[in-house]
């Protein structure tokens, strides 16, 4: 008797616990049904598209009917094209200049920070600034200062450091720069916060041995410090990678009114083809040479997180 | 030693306020040009401060009838409280399911929406341009506003802060017999605001900032963006530096106010989000 009811109890916990497990898929899906509506139909199927519109031409203006699928001859194409390569060979420069620079900066500035400085939150304010605001508004002032006849040049006149205007625009040689000190400037803010945070985990008791080792100062620093963050130094790495591959407005603005060929970059590039020249379907493939390169440095974070950061 | 050790912070602090003030320098020039006459922005003879202060400069911009900066906020404002409020809404939805809810399939969505981390905007553009087209969304705020409703960083961030919540607070309400939709309203969400004011700081400035998507969907002067302003001055053919540099200015301020009232949650939220991304 007591066999057969334990029996059924133990179907009956079964079937409950089915029940259950049905009710908890209907609610998990429920919960999650907008969040999925909106990555299929902002990211998933775009990108699905952008796929496939890379292997074909198409100038959007012809029509839906003048579509034609053409393989991979947009990338064979975009092996040849000068532009896009300039294009290419410039994102590469902004973001090998503006990356290890001012992720430098920050770290010093962490650093320094994280020890005993009065009126830390006014001074962290003046580095957080340039993060937030908005990089039109920026690159306008940039444009403005580094004119001819602007403040840059004016300073380093009186300065005697150069005799005449430098034309920090249109010589080919320095059109980069004024570029890269915004990207730099604009950067900091934010490295600066991720590595105060780091800096703020270090167990405390772990300075303090390595000081009564004698380390101290610098030398503490290099070996003990620097090592410890070396996982944020390189998340930095990765995630400013991308961002300055992807940079645009600082450009955009800079190059209004003077469609310099010289310092486009991919995003730039890809704005062109698509928005000026309706080429749907080459500039599609600009973008998936960006996402490849962006891919390729996701790869290198998941495969270097375990491999080179060590401490 | 301890005279020794002031001197030091007193030697580092000033260091720093250095290298602070030169970081200030552009926007004290954009503050200072903004107040200008538009001549003497780039005068020959060089002047950090104006030989009047024009305030008459910011009544200008803001009541310009060429370029409205009213609108312009109008439109910008209403991006950043929708796209916000979406976004957050349904990241929040989602976390609770990923972090409490055992359901089928979980890690692969999951999955699926991270690695959406890795497809940029930019890639995903044009199709989202004809997209827009089609559903007659082109040339409205909503084009903006709808593809920021997918979060990936906010789902992600807010998953984190629901798994630190302990079970119990759960199966006590679920004993009670309490459906997840109203443990999740009633015990979980109050729970969150902490994150909750980082992720609205955080997305408030993104989507103010914007500037590609409305440049590409946004094509009709009323409907500009504050950024888009800017940029309208800047192309305009008056040159007026001074407008265009108070136009600046008005971009800049509410991020800085709204900067300073949060920087705890804002600091908070972007180391949290940084090192757990």
């Amino acid at each position: 008797m007591s066999k057969i009811l334990s029996k059924t109890d133990a179907s009956g916990a079964r079937r409950l616990r089915h029940q259950q497990q049905r009710n908890e898929n209907i609610i998990g899906y429920v919960f999650v049904t907008p969040a999925l509506l909106a990555f299929l139909m902002f990211i998933a199927f775009p990108f699905f598209f952008s796929l496939f519109l890379s292997l074909t031409e198409w100038n959007f203006l012809s029509g839906i009917q003048n579509l034609k699928f053409v393989g991979l001859e947009n990338f064979r194409e975009l092996l040849r094209d000068r532009r896009f390569g300039k294009a290419f060979f410039n994102t590469f420069t902004y973001a090998l200049a503006t990356v290890p620079t001012s992720i430098l900066i920050a770290l010093v500035l962490a650093y320094l920070l994280n020890g005993k400085v009065y009126g830390k939150k006014l001074l962290r304010l003046f580095f957080f600034i340039p993060y937030i605001s908005s990089a039109v508004a920026l690159s306008a002032v940039f444009k403005f200062m580094f004119r001819e006849d602007g403040i840059i040049n004016n300073i380093l006149m009186s300065l005697h450091i150069v005799t005449s205007p430098v034309k920090w625009f249109t010589n080919p040689q320095l059109n980069k720069v004024p570029i890269v000190l915004l990207l730099i400037w604009t950067a900091i803010g934010y490295e600066l916060i991720i590595y105060m945070a780091a800096l703020q985990n270090i167990p405390k008791s772990l300075l303090e041995a390595s000081e009564l080792d004698g380390a101290t100062g610098f030398r503490q620093f290099v070996h003990i410090t620097f090592p410890l963050i070396s996982p944020t130094t390189f998340y930095l790495v990765i995630v400013r990678l991308i961002s300055a591959f992807k940079v645009f407005s600082a450009i955009d603005v800079m190059t209004l009114g003077s469609k310099a060929l010289d310092n486009t970059s991919m995003v730039v590039q890809i704005y062109d083809e698509a928005f000026t020249k309706y080429n749907f379907g080459y500039a599609s493939a600009e973008a998936v040479v960006l996402f490849a390169v962006i891919l390729i440095i996701t790869l290198i974070n998941f495969w270097g997180q375990k491999k080179w950061v060590h401490y | 030693m301890k005279k020794q050790k002031i001197a030091k912070a007193l030697l580092v602090t000033l260091i720093i306020a250095l290298l602070g003030v030169l970081f200030m320098i552009p926007l004290v020039w954009m503050v200072l040009s903004s107040l200008k006459n538009a001549n003497e922005v780039f005068a020959t003879e060089f002047h950090w401060l104006p030989s009047e202060f024009r305030w008459s400069n910011y009544v200008e911009v803001w009541t310009s009838k060429d370029m409205s900066l009213v609108q312009a906020y109008l439109n910008s404002f209403f991006i950043v409280v929708f796209a916000t409020v979406g976004q957050l809404v349904i990241a929040a939805y989602a976390a609770f399911a990923f972090a409490k809810i055992n359901f089928k399939g979980k890690n692969f969505i999951f999955m699926l929406f991270l690695s959406s981390m890795m497809i940029p905007t930019q890639v995903t553009i044009i199709p989202r341009f004809m997209m827009f087209k089609e559903m007659g969304l082109y040339n409205k705020l909503f084009s903006i506003i709808l593809p920021s409703w997918f979060g990936a960083t906010a789902i992600f961030m807010l998953r984190q802060f629901f798994m630190g919540l302990p079970d119990d607070l759960m199966d006590a309400a679920k004993i009670d017999g309490a459906g997840y939709l109203r443990i999740f309203h009633t015990i979980m969400l109050p729970l969150t605001k902490p994150a909750m004011v980082s992720l609205i700081v955080l997305s408030f400035i993104a989507s103010w900032n914007e500037y590609l998507s409305p440049m590409i969907f946004l094509t009709e002067k009323t409907k500009y963006t504050v950024a888009q302003a800017i940029r309208w001055y800047l192309l305009d053919q008056l040159s007026r530096y001074d407008l265009t540099m108070a136009c600046a200015t008005s971009a800049i301020v509410p991020v800085i106010i709204l900067f300073i009232v949060c920087q705890k949650y804002f600091v908070e939220g972007i180391a949290t989000s940084g090192l757990k991304g």
